[in-house]
């Protein structure tokens, strides 16, 4: 019997595992070269999360001051740490836990503080700092990107942990690594008298060719006089509208037109941008905290005197009511020499000016009434002498649920005043025999018939209630 | 006179090779090696053309990352092809500590002095894609990418960076419609309001 060639079969065990082994090498390096790649987009993809997870961080913030606008009890800072109240002052710090994507663990910190050189000289409004550090957990080993500029930008958390309590404080991580990206943001208060008109829901402009512009009496350039002037026309006059319909009737409008998922009806020429995503919930009057007892009600010639100070115990007043007429005036006196005074008048029912009856602002004087009830206008209406859209403001309280309240504001003169009544149904009508309106509107539903113009005042945007935060600048720190 | 072989004589089989048998082994094993060559010289070009796909595509994606960073933060932009500069706020100090910002008088604020911003600058040069900030030491962001090309399109609030890369896969170079292939994409919403420009926060 013939035996086979015993070094034949051992050139094939030798050929055979030569080629296993450099499949195996092939494939080892495809696998390292793929892991490496896997590794790398998997970082780079939790490194992008980890921003989401910072913006979510001022975004929380700023629902927290919100809050904070809306009347007592407003919930403002519950579940954070060390609450400050209604006035921030101090560094604030808290952790917010969060499922993550695909239930990948995320952490946000987020920070508000209100540093003394971010109070606004003009009007004092506090502009405030927050500070967030989005951090999410890496899956996957504690291995550096392949490619050191990767690493230089990403800055992952292998061993330790960059920011500590939002702060870049390094220390050892507690438990695998991780990456987190820190954001810094600065917020301003936005008036309430932020556009020209604003409503709740339908704005009707019903037909009247209305043009809709702004001017800015604080500035010479867009203003003679601190007036309106054509020639110096600016382009701010925007209207908005949480609901979904604005009825322009043939207006000019030299601004933005702004609705929620609704439609411009009939408008001739917009000047701005047309959006469709505008939703913003106007925080509502709460009654002023500040009201003296009721003085009754007012329907007799009566001369109210301003205070220099603003806020002032003696230029504050409560009546159940106003009602004028036949002759009957309001005289909200100020300074002989008109220099600036302030009065507030809390009204817990409804105002009424009517024929020969009249409201008269002196000169200097800045006015602020709160009304609970229905307000009518008509007549010689409001003589506003300073012509400043900002020196009559007229707030609406918000009314029960399935109240209807309306304003009505018209007359002989040109009105010139500031309404802000997100719960009332306003009608503006008149402006004398130009039937121009300075100023701006807000209401549950706007309706101008009769007016042919409105000026909206940009200085109003720095006056008045405080309605919204938004970001005016943002910086991630990426140290 | 007969010679007699006195060992086993050997088979036929075992003989020497015909002319013809050793033509066609040499031309099999020809064909095979021919083909083995070609199959790894494919394998090895396309692994090569693969690894340097993958390396070309993360350098797109890091160049991205680090210029919507950068476009995040702006205020203010230069945008051209393959060299775009980025000006942010001052935010850190000689010393490199976050500033304290200030009220600027028209409802925004500013880091450090106003007017002030820290000028970024993207460059291709010499096959390397720099970061410069200010005049500090450039940082290359990605190396051996002479064919790289990077287009800053800068449309006020909205920012897109496109990035294209010539794919080795074909000996005879990228066609157009393969580097148009590689672009990778970012558009980027500036969160501030712009120096340049008319624009507002968002």
């Amino acid at each position: 019997m013939r035996y086979p060639d015993s070094t034949k079969h051992g050139s094939v065990l030798v050929w055979t595992v030569l080629v296993i082994a450099m499949l195996s090498l092939i494939a080892v390096e495809t696998l390292r070269l793929v892991t490496a790649k896997y590794q790398n987009a998997l970082q780079t993809s939790t490194w992008q999360e980890a921003l989401l997870g910072a913006e979510s961080g001022i975004d929380l913030a700023i629902v927290e001051l919100r809050k904070s606008l809306y009347p007592i009890p407003n919930q403002a800072w519950e579940g954070w740490g060390n609450p400050p109240g209604n006035e921030i002052t101090s560094h604030e710090l808290t952790t917010i836990p969060n499922a993550g994507l695909s239930g990948t663990p995320m952490k946000i910190d987020a920070s508000v503080d209100a540093p003394v050189q971010l109070i606004d000289p003009i009007n004092s409004w506090q502009y405030y700092r927050i500070r967030t550090v989005g951090t999410i957990k890496i899956t996957g080993p504690a291995r550096a990107s392949d490619n050191p500029q990767d690493t230089k930008l990403r800055r992952l958390s292998l061993r330790w942990e960059r920011f500590t309590n939002g702060l870049l404080i390094s220390k050892p991580l507690d438990d695998g690594p991780q990456v987190s990206r820190r954001i810094e943001a600065v917020v301003r208060p936005v008036s309430a008298f932020d556009q020209a008109i604003m409503s709740v829901g339908v704005v009707d402009l019903t037909n009247q060719n209305i043009v809709v512009d702004s001017y800015d009496s604080s500035d010479p350039t867009k203003s003679t006089n601190g007036l309106y002037d054509a020639a110096k026309r600016q382009e701010n006059g925007d209207i908005a509208t949480d609901g979904q319909l604005i009825e322009a009737g043939n207006a000019q409008i030299f601004g933005d037109v702004a609705t929620n998922a609704g439609t411009v009806s009939g408008a001739a020429n917009i000047t701005g941008i047309e959006r469709t995503d505008f939703y913003q919930e106007p925080i509502p009057v709460g009654i002023p905290s500040w009201a003296p007892p009721t003085s009754g009600s007012m329907n007799a010639t009566t001369t109210l005197t301003a205070d220099a100070t603003r806020s002032s115990a003696a230029s504050r007043y409560t009546y159940n009511g106003i009602s004028l007429s036949g002759g009957k005036t309001l005289t909200l006196a100020g300074n002989p020499n008109g220099s600036q005074t302030y009065i507030e008048i809390y009204i817990t029912g409804d105002m009424s000016v009517s024929g020969t009856g009249q409201i008269i602002v002196q000169p200097g004087v800045t006015v602020t009434i709160y009304f609970a009830g229905n307000v009518d206008i008509t007549g010689n209406g409001v003589l506003n002498s300073n012509n400043q859209p900002g020196d009559f403001m007229l707030y609406g309280i918000q009314p029960p649920a399935n109240t209807s309240l309306h304003v009505n504001f018209g007359g002989n003169s040109q009105i010139t005043a500031s309404v802000y009544a997100p719960g009332h149904d306003v009608t503006v009508n008149g402006g004398g025999t130009n039937g121009h309106v300075d100023g701006s509107i807000v209401g549950k539903t706007v309706t101008m018939p009769g007016v042919s113009n409105l000026h909206y005042d940009e200085k109003l945007g720095a006056t008045g209630m405080i309605n919204n935060y938004k970001i005016v600048s943002w910086f991630e720190d990426n140290r | 006179m007969v010679t007699v072989f006195c060992g086993r004589a050997l088979p036929k089989t075992q003989g020497g090779y015909a002319i013809s048998e050793l033509i066609v082994s040499t031309s099999i094993f020809c064909s095979i090696s021919i083909g083995l060559l070609m199959g790894f010289t494919s394998l090895e070009r396309n692994y090569a053309a693969t690894s340097d796909f993958s390396l070309n595509h993360a350098d797109e994606m890091r160049i991205s990352d680090y210029m919507a960073m950068d476009l995040r933060r702006a205020i203010s932009v230069q945008a051209a092809r393959n060299d775009t500069t980025i000006y942010i706020p001052t935010y850190y100090d000689q010393t490199g500590t976050p500033q304290t910002p200030t009220l600027d008088g028209q409802g925004g604020v500013v880091y450090g002095a106003s007017g002030s911003s820290v000028r970024i600058h993207y460059y291709l040069m010499a096959g390397t894609i720099y970061r410069q900030q200010d005049n500090a030491p450039a940082l290359p962001l990605a190396v051996n990418v002479q064919d790289f090309v990077f287009d800053v399109t800068d449309a006020g609030k909205v920012v897109t960076t496109r990035i294209t890369f010539n794919p080795t896969f074909n000996s005879g170079g990228a066609s157009a419609a393969a580097t148009t292939a590689t672009a990778f994409y970012n558009t980027t919403l500036l969160r501030n309001s712009r120096t340049d420009i008319e624009s507002s926060v968002y």
